[in-house]
């Protein structure tokens, strides 16, 4: 690596981050573009959902480095019970005492499997974290006040997804596809020797893992908001006209739109009228799973291969859930 | 991975200026109150304390590249960016939003949002028939009765925005029975470029439920007479009797306006669900009188 001085690199920085709006505001070439209210909608959008998700993300990374930092590596491998199915249970379960949504559940993962929380496990804890807890089950009753059903289906097919991958994954996956910087090994946090103790480690790692995270965090909300800004939704609805084609619609649409998942029950409910209940369950069950947003933030964690595996199991698992519940609902 | 000193430390200067402008940033909002441009009340007083873990972050990172003892800094485990190019681009991102916020000014979401995410104007297309008035068997849909009945007593029917949701919901739910009765309501106009409306156009808020992703454009239908040519966005209230009418292909609810007067934008645009409606109008009609 060359050596450069700070004032060589601020020249760099200022062009490419001025160059962004530009870029951002040229990518379709429609001409109503510069018209500020475009422009507008999609400030209020990207900052809203990063507003939004803030909190939980420095919540997480804040976590994450406690634990890193005060929790030595054999506390969790004690805790996490040696047989696969009731450990996988234990992480299914694990949301309800860390009520976190998914946007700090990914920092918090990252520095669990690095102190030697088996993979399935992790994966399993990823996938029901968000949706498996009161805070998620109490907004979704609420969005279904007519429809309680939805609200436990929801559960239970969360419940049931996560530990059926929580399985694949254990049976399947013997290597770790970690990402090489990830692996453990590399980590060791010397806290002792940095300035001002334990404290001062906590925030250094926490501001670290902000760092790693963020950059994938702002990449999807900007993604998402462009969409919500240019996509007319009603005209992606037409194209769920179709049975099988509902359930399709309604993933995609939680896949892009990447809300929280306290909200996205609300966003659900909206579309009562025009979608069957069961599509309506794939969207709520999906999109906290897996969304632009936490995509990005997968891949940061682990190889592309892995990642690309995840989320075709995630999206084949929910289709086949969704559907033979919807006979139920 | 090995990193050079002088570079982790460089890059952790750099990285604390970051942190500390998205808290001034955050506090710069709260400040000027404009943090209900785009979270709710509930989730801004959470955003509201990001400054202080922010701060620690940027102040323990400066202290570490400034007085760190080179022996304890290393890229561990964590990673940094390996060239110039590949720090300009990942910092950008950072300042992206940074950038945006300050040079921007804060508006609320308007039509031009509406308009792709979808207005909506009926609430629920499955009511079942209810043979005496504001009764129904349905138990989720007693708090809309209980309303119902508190709205019709009143000779022009207030729609709060602080229960906008579920006024309108329980005037769309008992339509029938609301018809001929008066209402008046404000928002922002809307309307749609296809020209399907007609001569009318519609009042409408957004209803937020956690941040602006989620915004969901509600609103109802306005047959003016007058003020017809007022552009989109303009803030305005409307009086007049509630009428049913077959819009495009649904029973749908609207104003038969008497009077189109147009306000300055409220100081809170968007509108969020209430716990309770019934108690929440309760309290609203108290304060009014």
């Amino acid at each position: 690596m060359t050596s450069f001085s700070p004032l060589k690199m601020l020249p760099l920085l200022l062009p490419a981050a001025f160059l962004i709006i530009p870029i951002v505001l040229l990518i379709p070439k429609h001409r109503e573009l510069m018209d500020s209210p475009y422009l507008y909608t999609f400030k209020t959008g990207f900052i809203g959902i990063l507003l939004e998700a803030l909190p939980f993300v420095l919540a997480g990374a804040l976590l994450s480095s406690v634990i890193g930092v005060f929790v030595a590596d054999e506390t969790i491998t004690r805790w996490v019970p040696r047989q696969a199915l009731p450990a996988l249970l234990f992480a299914c379960l694990l949301g309800v005492i860390f009520p976190i949504c998914e946007c700090g559940m990914i920092p918090l993962v990252r520095r669990l499997l690095r102190k030697g929380m088996p993979l399935h496990v992790g994966i399993a804890f990823i996938l029901a974290g968000p949706i498996l807890n009161p805070i998620v089950f109490s907004a979704t009753l609420t969005a279904f006040r007519s429809h309680p059903s939805l609200a436990y289906a929801r559960m239970g097919l969360a419940f049931a997804v996560s530990l059926i991958i929580g399985l694949i994954v254990y049976a399947t996956v013997k290597r770790s596809p970690l990402r090489l910087s990830m692996q453990r090994g590399d980590e060791e946090l010397h806290h002792e020797a940095l300035n001002g103790g334990k404290l001062a480690a906590v925030f250094t790692h926490a501001a670290d893992d902000f760092f790693e995270m963020g950059k994938y965090l702002i990449l999807g909300c900007l993604l998402t908001s462009l969409i919500q800004t240019f996509v007319v939704q009603s005209s992606l609805a037409s194209i769920g006209g179709r049975p099988l084609g509902s359930y399709l619609f309604m993933m995609g649409f939680a896949f892009i739109l990447s809300l929280c998942s306290t909200s996205d029950a609300f966003v659900a409910s909206s579309f009562a009228h025009s979608f069957p209940s069961g599509s309506l369950l794939a969207f709520m069950v999906l999109g906290p799973m897996l969304d632009f947003k936490n995509a990005m933030m997968l891949m940061s964690l682990f190889k592309t291969r892995f990642a690309l595996y995840l989320f075709f199991l995630i999206a084949s698992t929910v289709f086949t859930g969704a559907i033979l519940l919807s006979g139920w609902l | 991975m090995m990193y050079s000193t002088v570079s982790v430390k460089r890059h952790y200067l750099f990285r604390a200026a970051v942190l500390l402008a998205f808290a001034v940033y955050i506090e710069h909002l709260a400040q000027y109150d404009a943090l209900h441009y785009y979270v709710t009340p509930k989730l801004a007083v959470w955003v509201r304390l990001c400054p202080v873990p922010l701060s620690f972050m940027a102040l323990s990172l400066a202290v570490q590249a400034l007085f760190g003892r080179s022996s304890a800094i290393c890229g561990c485990g964590h990673q940094l960016p390996r060239s110039r190019s590949g720090s300009a681009a990942m910092y950008s991102v950072f300042l992206l939003p940074l950038l945006l916020g300050f040079a921007l000014p804060d508006r609320a979401l308007g039509s031009a949002a509406a308009a792709h995410k979808g207005m909506s104007l009926n609430y629920s297309s499955l009511v079942p028939k209810e043979s005496a008035r504001f009764q129904t068997s349905d138990p989720f849909a007693a708090e809309f009765a209980a309303l119902a009945k508190k709205l019709y007593s009143q000779p022009v029917i207030p729609v709060f925005p602080q229960i906008f949701s579920e006024t309108l919901g329980t005037l769309d739910r008992f339509k029938h029975d609301f018809e001929g009765k008066e209402a008046s309501v404000s928002g922002f106009l809307y309307r749609e470029n296809t020209g399907s409306m007609g001569g009318r156009f519609a009042v409408s808020r957004f209803l937020v439920q956690c941040c602006t992703a989620d915004a969901t454009p509600i609103g109802i239908l306005v047959n003016a007479k007058q003020q017809k040519s007022l552009p989109a966005d303009t803030w305005i209230k409307v009086r007049g009797k509630l009428q049913v009418i077959v819009y495009k292909g649904k029973e749908t609810l609207q104003i038969d306006a008497e009077s189109v007067t147009p306000i300055e934008e409220s100081s809170t645009p968007y509108v969020y669900t209430s716990p309770d409606a019934v108690e929440e109008w309760d309290q609203l009609l108290r304060s009014v009188k």
